[in-house]
């Protein structure tokens, strides 16, 4: 059984935007960091996960997002979600991941307080 | 409260990779046809995503499998509720330490280890009976109450 991830990267001027479909599990959350630490090589200081088509995230999952968040405020840069379900929402608040990240309703609101 | 027994459904399960999403996908399809509202499934999946992981890394069974077993019902004014087990038959785990380390965590930025609490914040009711002959644990979910 297989749910893989997809990403696709959206380069602004001012960061980018990564969107994230399928299930956030540890090979979801290895392929969003890839992405993730090639933008941030390239100098990319603002990132926005749009979690739009992604319903199912676990645990493991998180944690390598709350690596990522940590690598990009460790560069002076910020990491912020938008377009979370209420579960997904819940669990980030659990693991703490809401506490070092922004969290938007969606990504015209997050755009728009990023500058991206 | 009386309730009224309407559907079960038992799986096994081998531990392989993302196994967790037929779990959870089974149990979604139960609490639907109940009448269970979205979000209170996804948040029941969720907590079934997390024991399943729980059960294939660390449970250390021989027989590489894991039982489920969920049943739906309605409570008398109507509200529907799931029970959900979930056993392996691994080498069990210290519920004390287990409970101790997630004391220790709370407030932190520890990355790993938090699938029980994330499991008790998503559903209604948990309990875990471990021993050297493996683990179960019994999480129950209901909907909001029908007026």
């Amino acid at each position: 059984m297989t749910e893989e991830l997809r990403v696709a990267v959206d380069r602004r001027p001012a960061g980018a935007v990564l969107y994230t479909k399928g299930y956030i599990n540890n090979v979801g959350g290895e392929e969003i960091a890839n992405r993730a630490y090639e933008l941030m090589d390239d100098g990319v200081r603002t990132l926005l996960l749009n979690l739009r088509d992604t319903k199912i995230v676990n645990s493991i999952g998180i944690s390598i997002l709350i690596e990522i968040i940590e690598k990009m405020m460790d560069k002076g840069g910020k990491i912020a979600f938008c377009n979370l379900t209420p579960v997904i929402h819940k669990t980030f608040q659990i693991m703490g991941l809401a506490n070092y990240a922004s969290i938007y309703n969606d990504e015209a609101e997050a755009a728009t307080t990023l500058g991206l | 409260m009386t309730q009224t027994a309407d559907r079960q459904l038992e799986l096994t399960l081998p531990m392989v990779a993302d196994i967790e999403i037929a779990a959870a996908r089974a149990a979604g399809n139960l609490a639907r046809e109940l009448g269970m509202s979205p979000e209170k499934i996804d948040e029941m999946t969720h907590a079934i995503i997390e024991a399943c992981i729980n059960a294939r890394e660390h449970s250390g069974c021989a027989d590489n499998r894991m039982y489920l077993r969920f049943v739906g019902s309605s409570l008398a004014d109507g509200t529907p509720r799931i029970d959900v087990w979930i056993t392996d038959h691994g080498k069990g785990f210290d519920l004390g330490e287990a409970r101790l380390r997630r004391q220790q965590q709370l407030g932190t930025t520890h990355k790993r280890g938090w699938g029980l609490q994330i499991i008790e914040a998503h559903m209604d009711e948990v309990e875990i009976s471990s021993s050297v002959q493996g683990t179960t644990i019994h999480m129950v979910k209901y909907d909001e109450k029908k007026s």
